[in-house]
């Protein structure tokens, strides 16, 4: 398969993945937006008005709203991506494809719904009275950074699944470590120790991204660049070697997937 | 047209697969499926292989269409000849419309794009869905899925074709219409490994057959002696 052949599979099915989304509910694509919406809703009923942030509401909707729709972005794309060879199983048994294909197209669709997102969180800033500036440039760096992340973890996640099955069942408890563990409703910058702060962001690359998207689309200030290119890197390291991992084992994995 | 001996499309040497099943059935927990399979597949030629339920025929047509790798044993291809199942449905989508699932099965199975769509409305034409064709699959009725399914896998066009089973789709009229079209297809310039619990079929499509039984091959040869032994292992 060339490489214009794997992307244009790549496309199609991620925008079939989106059609056949849409058509399976009511409220059909309206539910990109809801879902996001509801989480935020939630969170705000929880930590600001039940346990008190002591935050001011309209800024802690704003604060809530750009590091939720970030991490739901992560963890319901890599969640997605690592059942994705999986649920290939029919296809896997009829034709020789490349492994990768399966999570791509799921990190595919969910870039295309992401990016309407983004559109979304520039609206609610614009109406929370952020006034918008060239800082939000930076959301560029930072969002192709998140998305090399995504593909990395992605692909990671998949590779183990289809090596030991039990592994599916870790993924979602991952995801709510990482949900409590990101700063998605507390910020990382109120940590009084600075050390420890500094340590949370280098261990955990989406405490980082999160305070990163909040930099520079509420306070419209760079990111810590070094930091940023980092993180871009090892996503890379990890997309390479599992893209490996998935080449030269792509019978093994079929075999494993198909018994 | 005629087998030619001279050229070997694909050859199996020696060809076992073992895999590994959670619970410790079998032999230690290790299932055979195919155990020292040997045989050549000539340019043109249609090799029929027969065999009971759950004997390793279609594990045998996932390794020469290089989907499974032995686990000892070696697989040889002609150099630049590719070999491909045919396959009814690849990655049917309920929810999308038989015109989508068509476009990804033609893309699946390696189309552009753009060719994948000029295949269109030839898929529409000879699956006689009519309207239907833009409805979702989920609405489908199991014959006219086998109907969509059938027309999107003839578009497969590779040198070996494995056919696994297929030739009953859809009602007798729709049947009879597949039927010639494979046919057209088998005796053409075309090299095939053809499936089949029909002994009709074999006889009529195969040059020769293969018989298959607890993943071992038991007999090769004209169709009319394999199926002969064949029938008497069955009394």
């Amino acid at each position: 398969m060339t490489l214009s052949q794997y992307f244009g599979l790549v496309d199609v099915q991620a925008r079939m993945l989106l059609k056949a989304d849409a058509a399976k509910f009511k409220l059909g694509i309206l539910w990109w937006f809801l879902e996001p919406l509801i989480w935020v809703c939630v969170f705000y009923v929880v930590f600001n008005m039940i346990l008190d942030s002591g935050r001011k509401g309209g800024d802690f909707v704003l604060f809530l709203a750009v590091g939720k729709f970030a991490f739901i972005w992560f963890s319901k794309t890599v969640i997605q991506a690592s059942g994705a060879i999986i649920a290939g199983q029919g296809l896997i048994g009829k034709i020789d494809v490349p492994k990768s294909l399966f999570p791509m197209s799921a990190i595919h669709e969910s870039l295309y719904r992401q990016s309407t997102i983004y559109l979304l969180l520039f609206v609610i800033l614009l109406l929370g009275g952020v006034s918008p500036g060239l800082g939000w440039l930076w959301l560029l760096p930072i969002a192709l950074t998140t998305y090399l992340m995504i593909i990395g973890c992605g692909f990671i996640a998949a590779c183990l699944v289809c090596v030991v099955r039990d592994f599916q069942k870790f993924i979602p408890l991952g995801m709510t470590f990482l949900l409590f563990t990101s700063g998605i409703f507390w910020d990382v910058r109120t940590l009084g120790d600075t050390q420890k702060m500094e340590m949370l962001l280098w261990v955990n690359p989406l405490a980082f991204i999160i305070d990163a998207h909040r930099q520079a689309l509420i306070h419209l200030t760079a990111p810590d660049l070094l930091h940023l290119a980092v993180i871009a890197l090892g996503s890379v390291v990890a997309i390479v070697l599992s893209l490996w991992y998935m080449r030269r084992y792509s019978k093994l994995i079929a075999l494993q997937v198909l018994t | 047209m005629q087998a030619n001996p001279e050229t070997v499309m694909l050859e199996l040497r020696d060809v076992s697969l073992n895999f590994r099943t959670s619970k410790g059935t079998f032999d230690h927990g290790v299932h055979h499926v195919l155990r020292s399979v040997s045989f050549q597949l000539f340019e043109n030629e249609t090799l029929g292989i027969i065999g009971r339920n759950g004997v390793g025929k279609t594990t045998m047509l996932r390794i020469m269409a290089g989907i499974l790798a032995p686990t000892s044993g070696e697989v040889l291809t002609h150099p630049g000849k590719t070999a491909s199942l045919l396959t009814i449905g690849l990655g049917h989508k309920p929810d999308l419309s038989g015109r989508d699932n068509a476009l990804l099965s033609a893309m699946l199975q390696g189309a552009s794009k753009q060719q994948a769509l000029t295949y269109l409305e030839e898929i529409k034409a000879f699956s006689e869905l009519g309207d239907s064709f833009e409805e979702p699959v989920k609405t489908y009725s199991s014959g006219m899925k086998s109907r969509l399914g059938f027309t999107t896998a003839l578009l497969t066009h590779v040198d070996i074709l494995l056919v696994d089973e297929i030739l009953s789709v859809g009602d007798a009229e729709f049947r009879k219409k597949a039927e010639k079209a494979m046919k057209d297809r088998i005796c053409g310039d075309q090299t095939v490994v053809f499936v089949s619990h029909s002994e009709g079929q074999i006889t009529d499509l195969c040059d020769r057959v293969l018989w298959i039984d607890q993943g071992r091959v038991c007999a090769a040869g004209e169709p009319g002696e394999v199926l002969d032994l064949y029938r008497a292992s069955m009394r």
